[in-house]
């Protein structure tokens, strides 16, 4: 059950970057997680659900996005999917394969909520950015 | 680009504070000079007794300690300390792998300076240790024949990140039913690149070629390269 110690590394690095930018609370966590790790999203969700107990993702949603897993020939450049059982030689001619996608394991963005009040000073920059140019 | 309001790019791999860990244990490694194996396998594949065999066949020519990883006792320790090699005792408790804040700890109770090897070896699983880096600069993983022919491809992770497979208890193969040659296939499969071994620690069948390759490592402190690997299935030369 590694997936504990996973889902406190997420629950970490977001909480990090929300108290960077001062935010109150964060609403979801969007996860890029490769089928060639060793983290079962089922569980992950499960960990996630304890890890996230008393920080500002306590209400948050776990968005996990599979990344499917790929592999190129060194050789002849032809893609290909593990069928069955992971073979990293090329269907093709029988040279190795390099494995280009399904390592991904990170944390692409939040979505937070930040209900204090806005410094006057950064509401009047945007709004004068938001002014039409002519 | 992000138009969405409330998102915040993060952008940052999940196990980014392990990695930072390992790099600075790597550093330390490479400042004292020595080789870190990381020894992983499945419960039962006889890592702590291929273990006091290759001591026993380095002793004397190497300066060597042992990390043992395990979630209770300190048995594995005690069986490396007994061959008069310095041992220290990881008890993770109930994680179920060794990470390198684990190791950088255990290293400023245990000295390493001197060492031409340290062995680390994690906790019997052959699934969790595979995604944390220690800063080790060979990762040997020890399958047992008596395990099925099929766990390459059942645990492709483990067995993709290896620069070393060892296969033991080839004494065991009639035994047990198993095809050594399909083991074999099976670890190429998911790792064209590794050096596979076979032998048994017990009978000390095939270590001699084990023992010969770790010593040259050892001396390069770092991965040999092979000449000829990846040569099964190959086609036509380029």
């Amino acid at each position: 059950m590694h997936e504990i110690s996973i889902a406190e590394s997420i629950v970490q690095i977001a909480e990090a970057k929300a108290r960077e930018q001062n935010a109150q609370s964060i609403q979801i966590i969007k996860l890029r997680l490769g089928t060639f790790t060793t983290i079962v999203p089922e569980a992950l969700q499960f960990a996630f659900e304890i890890a996230r107990q008393d920080t500002l993702s306590c209400n948050a949603q776990l968005d996990i996005e599979i990344v499917p897993m790929t592999m190129r020939c060194v050789v002849c450049d032809a893609t290909m999917q593990p069928v069955c059982g992971l073979c990293l030689f090329c269907e093709q001619c029988g040279f190795p394969l390099k494995i280009i996608s399904g390592e991904e394991l990170q944390v692409e963005y939040i979505e937070v909520d930040s209900e204090k009040e806005e410094a006057p000073w950064n509401r009047r920059q945007d709004e004068f950015r938001s002014r039409p140019m002519y | 680009m992000e138009s969405t309001p409330g998102r915040i790019s993060v952008q940052t791999h999940v196990l980014n504070a392990n990695q930072q860990t390992a790099a600075a244990n790597r550093e330390r490694f490479a400042t004292e000079g020595l080789l870190v194996m990381n020894l992983m396998s499945a419960p039962g594949a006889g890592k702590t007794t291929l273990l006091e065999a290759t001591i026993k066949a380095l002793q004397g020519q190497f300066q060597l300690a042992v990390i043992e990883g395990d979630l209770q006792t300190d048995l594995d320790a005690q069986r490396i300390e007994a061959l008069g090699v310095r041992a220290y005792q990881i008890t993770t408790g109930t994680v179920c792998h060794l990470d390198a804040r684990m190791v950088a700890r255990a290293l400023d109770a245990f000295p390493i300076s001197g060492l031409d090897l340290l062995v680390v070896e994690n906790v019997g699983n052959l699934i969790c240790p595979a995604s944390f880096d220690l800063g080790e600069g060979l990762r040997v993983v020890v399958c047992s024949v008596a395990e099925g022919a099929e766990k390459p491809k059942k645990y492709p992770v483990m067995f993709n990140k290896a620069n070393v497979v060892l296969i033991n208890k080839i004494d065991l193969a009639a035994a047990s039913g198993a095809d050594l040659n399909e083991l074999m296939t099976n670890v190429r499969d998911v790792n064209p690149d590794a050096t596979i071994f076979a032998l048994s620690s017990r009978t000390g069948e095939g270590m001699g070629a084990w023992i010969h390759w770790l010593q040259q490592a050892v001396e390069l402190r770092a991965v040999p390269v092979m000449a000829g690997m990846s040569s099964r299935r190959l086609g036509p030369a380029l």
